[in-house]
């Protein structure tokens, strides 16, 4: 005697249920080490770094995320999230805006002798103007996607970039596992629905 | 903020919330609140609690996490949760490693298999 199809539904969505659990397991047990790993590289750093040079207190008083999720809701009715990080725009400008400040500001020899007086001056003038104007791009354009590791010092250890490397991957992890979560919810009621269902043709069966 | 994208808050520990801040999740709003709460000794759980709905009522928040430890001190606002967004991740701290009969999600799932779903 073969099995009634809700039955087999059932058992279906219990292997798939077993399985996303398993998937659960796995990756809480690699967020977990990646979540030591970080603890341990900041213990490090704060050690080289003194007792304090690690903590709340260094944190920026303008703080703009690099990071971001997007949830999007899935035909069998779980949510998913997928990280997107945006790309810091400084480290691209930070070149052109501020090696220009920093060397020469005029090529070549300079000329001492007071012919073409007028000639220098209009340059001069117009020199001061792209001047200004570098100055002007260089405060417009503040560090608004500045790197947190800089709220710790320029020369930060290694130790505190291995310390960032490994949250960057636990985030990443944390929205897989959100997604595996919500998936495990909906198809725990879906079960349920179909236990039901059952229940019912049982009870007409009987009845 | 980046994109139309939501953020990821934290409720934890000193050095989780530096860790997280560090991979670039913080981020203080135009009213100077931030995304993070970073618990401390003298932290009270009614504070916790309070920070913890605020981060629910807020429609710019896509993941709450939370140390596990302090995920205990208001099981009871957590387990109240029904909604998927945001999705609430139970997360281990230094002083107390993850225990996954402790974990709302999981207790839910093994739900599954009580007594009153064979009935």
């Amino acid at each position: 005697m073969g099995l009634d199809p809700v039955s087999v539904n059932l058992d279906q969505k219990l292997l798939e249920f077993m399985d996303q659990l398993e998937l659960l397991e796995e990756k809480r047990q690699r967020l977990n080490s990646l979540i030591e790993e970080g603890w341990f590289n900041i213990s490090k750093a704060r050690y080289s770094m003194g007792n304090k040079q690690v903590s709340a207190l260094q944190f920026a008083s303008e703080i703009e995320p690099q990071i971001c999720v997007h949830s999007s809701l899935s035909e069998k009715g779980n949510v998913e999230f997928k990280c997107e990080r945006t790309e810091p725009k400084t480290e691209e400008l930070e070149p052109s805006g501020t090696v220009e400040n920093i060397g020469p500001k005029e090529g070549g020899l300079r000329r001492r002798t007071k012919i073409k007086q007028k000639e220098t001056t209009v340059e001069e003038t117009s020199k001061c103007e792209k001047e200004s104007q570098d100055s002007i791009k260089s405060e417009k354009s503040p560090c608004q996607h500045q790197d947190p590791l800089k709220w710790f010092g320029i020369l930060v250890p290694q130790n505190l970039k291995q310390a960032q490397a490994a949250f960057k991957e636990v985030i990443t992890l944390s929205a897989e596992i959100a997604t595996l979560q919500s998936a495990i919810l909906a198809t725990r009621m879906e079960m349920q629905t179909q236990m039901k269902e059952k229940h019912k043709i049982q009870s007409v069966l009987e009845g | 903020m980046a994109g139309r994208g939501k953020l990821i808050a934290v409720i934890g520990d000193e050095d989780t919330c530096t860790g997280f801040l560090l991979g670039g999740i913080g981020e203080l709003n135009k009213n100077r609140k931030p995304n993070f709460l970073v618990v401390e000794k003298d932290t009270s759980i009614t504070e916790i609690e309070e920070t913890f709905k605020s981060f629910l009522a807020r429609s710019d928040i896509g993941i709450i996490l939370i140390n596990q430890f302090i995920a205990e001190m208001i099981r009871h606002a957590i387990d109240a949760h029904m909604q998927s967004i945001p999705a609430v991740l139970e997360i281990p701290s230094k002083e107390h490693p993850y225990d996954a009969s402790k974990d709302s999600i999981l207790r839910r799932a093994k739900g599954m298999f009580s007594a009153e779903d064979f009935r």
